[in-house]
């Protein structure tokens, strides 16, 4: 830092050179710099009062990891010895939760095109609509996926129905919410030009906007399909079908070694989907 | 070639455009056009000129509703555009709307399809929802599409992304896409102020042929005042709002050029100037 003199500080003779000013007081025609830091300090300072409240709440306990070492030590060798032999009777279950994650996303998918051009302004001329599309869609994103699987045992029934309809409200939530905001950020010359040649909005916006939108789209509904794979092990537990139901049967009975073997299956099958997914993707985009 | 039928060519009864008395407030009370009256004859190939936030856009931008008015009246053929409780919506706009196409200056295509699809957007008014949702395009649409490309010597193009194409080509597809409209009326927005010299020629003969054996008006915005004279029968001075200046091009001389920009001319007014740089 030897640029001394720049206008980064108070040069010798202490009086301020033309133009340059003092702090705060911008010279005549332009505009004074607006003041953030004050308000930066404030929002800091509440984000570390909330932390702070938030890690007293909970009490965490180191001290339960020590009482229970000798206990973890044994789990945790058996969970580096998975049993291969209980590969095979994995599979059945394995196949549903791809299964689920494939079906769910494809409806997912469906029913989110339309609802995100409802719920962008650049597409939906009509406020009062708009507003109720996205109310709901907040609604909808508001509940957590494992949430929809227990509510919808409870109503559907154990099975995979019950999952598949949970991720199907799990997903509509983040593709509405990405593909929408893609379409507020997305040119609508296009779609000006439609509308100035007599379209209605809603032909304008297939014709104009979706082709814009398209490979966004694509790329949002590969991602949710990652994440669905994930998902649908988690949302298991509480019932909803797949590899989920599998993983609470076998930890209830302690069998370490079959659990170990499923975590170590979900760990590749995510890995080569994903790398499927993003290999897929950069064709698309 | 006069002769040949294309897109335009069967345009029934062509449209006069008559402004009375129009006045344009914008929502934030901002003035963009004052008490203007004018009448545009069809046929007529028409050049507004004027400053930087004179009302050129607003002016054109009125013609098809898409900015509203404030008072006053326009009439383009059969439909009248009002202000207010009276304005013109839904159907009837859009209807009149299919009588007038619009280019851009932006060119305003969708970039990520072919350029036959922006050109079929110009028959979107025609089309029933069903198919424009399907994309199933009826067989004269796509004919008359392609020959409002043969129109502006692009044909070749049709099946290439709108991403690919040059700015100059562009903007013929975009004027392609009001050709497929079969319009009375193009409006054209500053078309070749985002082209290089030689382009903005080419783009202006477009405009120019399609006035001229089609008998389509047109009523185009342009910033380089030797552009409008060599290409407009009219030309239309404006200046904050009001018009200063209604006559042919060889009436505009330096002084009626001061009055309308409010100081004398400079090299930044003319094309040819600005292409000798
Ligand atoms: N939507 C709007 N709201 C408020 N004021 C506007 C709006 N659109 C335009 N104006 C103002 O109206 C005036 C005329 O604008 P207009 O775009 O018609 O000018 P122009 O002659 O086309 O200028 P340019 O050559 O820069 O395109 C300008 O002062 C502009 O700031
Ligand atoms: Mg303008």
């Amino acid at each position: 830092m030897s640029t001394a003199g720049a206008g980064t500080g108070p040069n010798a003779s202490g009086t301020p050179r033309n133009g340059l000013g003092g702090p705060g007081r911008a010279p005549a025609g332009r505009p004074a710099k607006p003041k953030s830091a004050g308000a930066i300090a404030v929002v800091v300072l509440i984000l570390l009062a909330i932390t702070l409240w938030a890690g007293l709440g909970i009490r965490v306990d180191l001290a339960a990891i020590a009482r229970n070492w000798s206990n973890a030590v044994a789990n945790i060798i058996q969970l580096t010895q998975p049993d291969y032999g209980f590969i095979p009777k994995t599979f059945p279950a394995l196949l549903e939760t791809l299964q689920m994650a494939v079906i769910a996303t494809a409806i997912g998918a469906a029913v989110s095109l339309p609802l995100a051009f409802l719920a962008s302004r650049a597409t939906n001329p009509h406020t009062p609509l708009l507003r109720v599309v996205r109310f709901v869609m907040n609604l909808v994103r508001s509940v957590p996926d494992i949430l929809y699987a227990a509510i919808l045992v409870a109503v559907v029934g154990v099975g995979a129905l019950s999952g598949i309809m949970a991720l199907v409200m799990f997903n509509i939530g983040i593709i509405v919410k990405l593909v929408s905001e893609a379409l507020d950020g997305e040119d609508a010359g296009a779609q000006e030009a439609a509308l100035a040649a007599g379209a209605s909005w809603f032909k304008a916006d297939r014709a104009a906007m979706l082709p814009q939108i398209l490979p966004t789209f694509a790329s949002q509904t590969l991602y949710t399909f990652e994440i669905n794979i994930r998902a649908s092990t988690v949302i298991g537990l509480v019932g909803a079908g797949g590899l989920g139901v599998l993983i609470d049967n076998v930890r209830n009975f302690f069998r370490y070694h079959e659990l170990s073997m499923i975590i170590f299956e979900i760990l590749i099958m995510v890995v080569v989907l994903e790398m499927f997914s993003a290999w897929l993707r950069k064709r698309l985009v | 070639m006069a002769a040949t039928r294309g897109p335009g060519a069967e345009s029934p009864s062509a449209a006069d455009i008559r402004f009375n008395n129009v006045s344009v407030r914008y929502p934030n009370g901002f003035t963009g056009l004052t008490d203007v009256t004018l009448s545009i004859p069809a046929g007529q190939m028409v050049g507004i000129i004027g400053l930087s936030g004179a009302g050129k856009s607003t002016l054109v931008r009125t013609i098809n509703g898409l900015v509203p008015i404030s008072s006053g009246d326009i009439t383009v053929g059969d439909y009248t555009l009002a202000p207010g409780r009276r304005q013109l919506r839904g159907r009837a706009l859009r209807d009149l709307r299919s009588d007038v196409g619009m280019v851009f200056q932006s060119f305003n295509l969708a970039k990520r399809t072919t350029v036959i699809n922006n050109v079929l957007m110009g028959r979107l008014h025609h089309t029933p929802a069903w198919r424009s949702l399907l994309a199933a395009w009826e067989k004269d649409d796509v004919e008359l599409a392609m020959q409002a490309l043969e129109r502006v010597e692009i044909v070749s193009k049709a099946y290439e992304k709108a991403s690919s194409l040059s700015g100059g080509q562009q903007q013929r597809v975009a004027i392609a896409r009001t050709l497929a409209q079969q319009p009375k009326v193009i409006l054209a927005d500053e078309p070749v102020a985002s082209l290089d010299p030689p382009t903005s020629h080419v783009v202006m003969r477009d405009l120019q042929r399609i006035n001229a054996e089609l008998g389509i008006t047109v009523v185009v915005n342009l910033h380089f005042l030797d552009l409008a004279r060599r290409y407009c029968d009219r030309l239309i001075g404006l200046r904050s709002g009001t018009v200063v200046f209604d006559g042919p091009g060889a009436e505009a001389d330096e002084k009626v050029f001061e009055n309308i920009y409010g100081r004398s001319l400079t090299a930044e007014d003319v094309l040819e100037a600005k292409a000798e740089l």
